[in-house]
């Protein structure tokens, strides 16, 4: 390469590309060849999506809406005085039982009686403590407007349904791997403290409790009941979605004619429109690698 | 005396007393620029108590403005806030040419920024590489094509850094230049009696991170130590994963055969060097890598991954490349260690000498510097259409930001007219001026 720097034995010899041996003789420091940008990657890793396999997956988004929606409705229906809380007790109990159907259908574990009894327990302690706390949740907000109550209790549900896991599950099944992110836990405590600022308003201890109850039971465990039917079976999932959105869009029906229409929109656009409009944006994906990029490790780091 | 050529006021919130390659790049340029006859002012944010006006050797002016770093070094943005210290320094020193470093360096930004606005010819060089897809990325992106919009002449370190910088702005390639950084050879010279070969020593010197690759040494040591029985690690350098080294070291009993130095400050670098044979550089991510000129400098053959502007640093034979992996990284080990018998430190340190020097990259400087100044000048309109063209939102931002910078500069100047800021006097210190204190 020192030949090059002396420079007098051809009078321009090849450009090349490196750093070393101070500028190159024939060529100014901004001298750009052809093989500028050679090495420049676009769209190397863009994944051709399907709008079919697109709106499949979409139907778990809708199928949560359902459920917080009918969340929903039970509390109007209770606050309203519509649905005693005999009913909702009832109501909780076939919940808690179904559900634990459904996981011990979907888990290929088998069921030991020292599990079963840990099961028992844990939901004992739980229903104790909520029944014991009934009376503080009740006189919790007496000094807050209810105007405020249902404000924040409506902007907590958004904030829940905009961080939600959707993908997943943010209550593991026991030995699972991965801890939920951030995003998802705070979109439960905000579900949470939603149910807890409803409750408040209601007429007894009882009612209290009930709704607790029902809506701790759904806030935390349909996302995981879910989860499991999916991974279980993609056709029954399917079916479940499709019978709960049903269920949802008549009891909604049956409250209100604006929202039964609102919602309809909402599930199309969701299901429908979105995975549409996903589609159709790829075609602005524009995604440059090249040897500028950070280079990424083959092994995993166990830190 | 001669009237100093170009009046070069250099910007970033990177400078000594911190230490790294920005740091060295801009010490080193702007020892070099006066030597040459130019006047060089630093401009930087306050580091402890040295705040105000410091000179260095040479009577490098700098100035550290009282402005508190928020993260990583870097000034607290504030847009305008910078604009009357930096417009004072500008009348003070009577400078020509504005010269940024560093891409991160929000100091660096608001000094172009201002710098436009009064109409001064700007520089920017930039040391590093960014990619395109994640969310700090593209953000930094935007700031960045909004500084070098309108900017005069930018320079890069590496041919990789060019196309990346050139991708990243959507600046002209023949604005972009390329001056590599260089090594002090006369500070990294080769141990006057070479280390014996019979035990081969590789040498790690960088900080202990991700982007550094520290994982890829956790996993090609104990390999490398288990091939060769006569090999042992000398790492210098600390940071988080300092821990997974020690713990690497101990799960394989290496506590004899791996040696961790911890910090090793830029003054005992050299020393550590010149105990090895071989240099291992295992970055993830490079826009130049000064290290390892330094290693090669000492006569150390380098073995490095190919990452970045990596493969543009050093000719083929003095080199040993390998894809960021660690099998691969082990077989670039073997091939080094094979063909050390042939390395001749002392001539390696004599072909770095003529392949790099500071006065080289100030000379090529200097011809940026000339360029600038030919550029013609543009009004506050022509400009503000270049803005317009980066992005509809974006676009119309930059705009406003730059509009109002000019009248807040307006306003300054009704304040504060130009002919009322006191110039300094030039105390221009020649070669052999340095001795006199």
């Amino acid at each position: 390469m020192e030949k090059n720097l002396a420079g007098d034995l051809t009078p321009r010899p090849k450009w090349r590309k490196v750093a070393y041996g101070g500028m190159q003789t024939g060529y100014d420091d901004n001298y750009t060849d052809e093989s500028f940008l050679e090495e420049m990657v676009m769209n190397a890793n863009v994944v051709r999506r399907d709008l079919l396999k697109v709106m499949k997956d979409s139907v778990s988004i809708s199928q949560y809406l359902c459920i917080v929606a009918l969340v929903v409705l039970v509390w109007v229906h209770t606050l309203g005085s519509s649905l005693d809380e005999n009913s909702l007790l009832l109501l909780d109990l076939s919940l808690l039982a179904s559900g634990f159907l459904v996981l011990l259908l979907t888990e290929e574990k088998m069921l030991s009686l020292s599990l079963l009894l840990r099961y028992v327990v844990n939901i004992s302690f739980f229903t104790t403590g909520l029944y014991i706390l009934a009376p503080i949740y009740q006189t919790l907000t007496r000094s807050i407007s209810s105007d405020s109550i249902w404000a924040v209790t409506v902007s907590l549900l958004l904030l829940h349904l905009f961080l939600h896991d959707y993908s997943g599950s943010t209550i593991r099944a026991p030995g699972a791997l991965k801890s939920p992110n951030l995003t998802s836990c705070i979109s439960l405590n905000a579900s949470i403290v939603a149910s807890v600022f409803v409750a408040s308003r209601l007429p007894s201890r009882l009612h209290v409790f009930a709704v607790m109850l029902f809506s701790l039971q759904v806030f935390l465990f349909a996302p995981l009941v879910t989860y499991c039917i999916k991974k279980f079976s993609f056709g029954l999932h399917l079916c479940f979605s499709f019978a709960l959105m049903g269920l949802t869009l008549y009891s909604v029906y049956a409250l209100h004619r604006l929202f039964f229409v609102l919602f309809l929109v909402l599930v199309v656009l969701v299901n429908v429109v979105c995975p549409y409009w996903l589609i159709r944006m790829q075609e602005y994906k524009f995604e440059i690698n090249g040897p500028w990029d950070e280079a990424k490790l083959c092994f995993d780091i166990t830190d | 005396m001669a009237e100093p050529k170009h009046r070069v006021l250099m910007v970033s919130d990177f400078f000594f007393p911190n230490f790294g390659g920005v740091e060295n790049h801009i010490y080193y340029l702007s020892q070099c620029l006066l030597k040459l006859g130019h006047k060089v002012v630093v401009m930087t944010h306050a580091y402890g108590n040295r705040s105000g006006v410091r000179y260095m050797t040479g009577g490098l002016k700098v100035y550290y403005v009282p402005w508190r770093p928020f993260v990583m070094q870097t000034t607290f943005p504030t847009v305008y806030g910078t604009l009357p210290i930096v417009r004072t320094i500008l009348r003070r020193e009577k400078i020509t040419v504005v010269h940024g470093h560093q891409a991160f360096s929000t100091l660096c930004h608001e000094a172009l920024m201002h710098a436009r606005t009064m109409g001064y010819k700007v520089v920017f060089t930039d040391h590093s590489l960014y990619g395109f897809a994640d969310v700090g990325s593209i953000h930094m992106n935007k700031v960045l094509q909004f500084s070098l919009a309108d900017i005069d002449q930018a320079i890069c370190v590496s041919h990789t850094s060019k196309e990346n910088t050139v991708l990243r702005s959507g600046l002209s390639p023949a604005k972009v230049f390329m001056i590599p950084n260089a090594v002090d050879t006369a500070m990294f010279k080769p141990a006057s009696v070479r280390p014996s070969t019979e035990v081969i020593t590789i040498v790690v010197i960088s900080r202990l991170v991700y982007r550094k690759g520290a994982d890829l040494l956790v996993e090609v040591i104990p390999e490398v130590c288990r091939l060769y029985p006569n090999v042992r690690f000398v790492v210098g350098g600390d940071g988080p994963k300092h821990v997974r080294l020690e713990e690497m070291r101990e799960k394989h009993s290496l506590q004899d055969r791996v040696e961790m130095l911890g910090a090793v400050p830029h003054s005992r670098v050299r020393s550590v060097l010149v105990t090895g044979h071989i240099f291992l550089n295992s970055s993830l991510t490079e826009a130049f890598c000064i290290a390892i000129l330094e290693a090669a400098s000492c006569g150390l053959l380098t073995v490095s991954t190919r990452v970045g502007g990596v493969p543009e640093v050093l000719p083929d034979d003095m080199v040993v490349l390998a894809e960021p992996d660690p099998d691969d990284m082990v077989r670039a080990i073997e091939k080094a260690i094979s063909i050390l018998p042939s390395i001749n430190p002392e001539e390696m340190h004599n072909r770095m000498k003529k392949l790099y020097s500071w006065q080289d990259v100030a000379k090529r400087t200097e011809i940026v510097y000339d360029r600038a100044l030919k550029c013609s000048n543009r009004n506050l309109l022509e400009r503000l259409s270049r803005f317009l063209s980066c992005g509809a939102w974006a676009g119309k931002l930059f705009c406003m930001v730059m509009i109002v910078d000019y009248l807040l500069w307006r306003l300054l100047q009704l304040l504060q007219p130009d002919n009322d800021i006191e110039e300094a006097p030039d105390v221009l210190l020649h070669h052999h001026g340095e001795k006199r204190h």
